[in-house]
């Protein structure tokens, strides 16, 4: 532990929320895609998050031997899943991705629900960083000390 | 000039950065499914500082903070509560810089006088 793992906690938080909303991103700006390179409409993603580090004890243990292990509490993002709602049938016959009963596969994205993701990411991202400012100025206080009074 | 002082503002100094770290790791942890807010027993940790000063220090113990409300992902990471002690813990970090400062303020009097 110290005031530099503080940091890179922070910044593993920093990175997956903005991969989260840069998946949402891409929800929001594919919610009308009807075709894709895997044939079908496009398919809702979602991230998954998930705890890593070391224990306190581990960490001191890993302290004493080497350097370079991920911080305690650090977050990653694991995978980035499928949503598996089946799409959205409309009718329109006149589109080319249109079945042969005219309907078109529609991805059942509702963007209200992705803008409130995003706007929980950017939240999320504000804090972290907010963090990082507090973690920024403990190290500037502790070189202050240096200073000749 | 007294030494213990020093050693004890310095484990003083270790124990609000340990306390930071673990709030920083709540705070990152607002989105895990799952995850539980920690915390350490600040006074507990700081009479254990007191009383073995000058022995090797050991990370504080960690647990589970009790009796907050748990969302239905299974967090229970208050974004409030985390605020308030990051800016508590922030102070308290500051407090002790100013002490170490006039500590060796109080050395360089004597030096010079």
């Amino acid at each position: 532990m110290g005031i530099f793992d503080m940091m890179g906690v922070s910044a593993s938080a920093l990175a997956a929320e903005r991969q989260r909303a840069e998946v949402t991103s891409a929800n929001l700006a594919n919610a009308e895609t009807t075709h894709t390179d895997q044939g079908g409409p496009y398919q809702r993603k979602e991230v998954v998050f998930s705890s890593a580090g070391d224990s306190p004890f581990q960490s001191v243990f890993h302290q004493m031997g080497s350097f370079g292990q991920p911080a305690a509490g650090t977050v990653q993002l694991t995978e980035i899943v499928n949503d598996t709602t089946p799409p959205v049938m409309r009718y329109e016959p006149g589109n080319p991705d249109a079945n042969k009963d005219g309907y078109v596969a529609y991805p059942a994205i509702n963007p209200m629900t992705e803008m409130v993701d995003l706007m929980d990411a950017t939240r999320a991202y504000q804090l972290n960083a907010s963090a990082i400012s507090a973690a920024k100025q403990m190290v500037q206080e502790s070189i202050d000390i240096l200073k000749s009074s | 000039m007294n030494d213990s002082m020093i050693q004890m503002l310095q484990g003083y100094l270790q124990l609000a950065t340990d306390r930071q770290q673990i709030i920083t790791a709540n705070m990152a942890n607002v989105d895990t499914p799952g995850y539980h807010s920690r915390d350490i027993n600040f006074q507990q940790a700081m009479q254990d500082v007191m009383d073995q000063s000058g022995t090797m220090q050991l990370e504080p113990a960690t647990e589970e903070v009790q009796g907050l409300p748990e969302r239905p992902d299974g967090n229970d990471v208050n974004v409030d509560r985390e605020s308030m002690l990051m800016s508590e813990t922030q102070l308290q970090y500051q407090m002790g810089v100013q002490l170490i400062k006039s500590e060796f303020h109080t050395l360089y009097t004597a030096i010079k006088d």
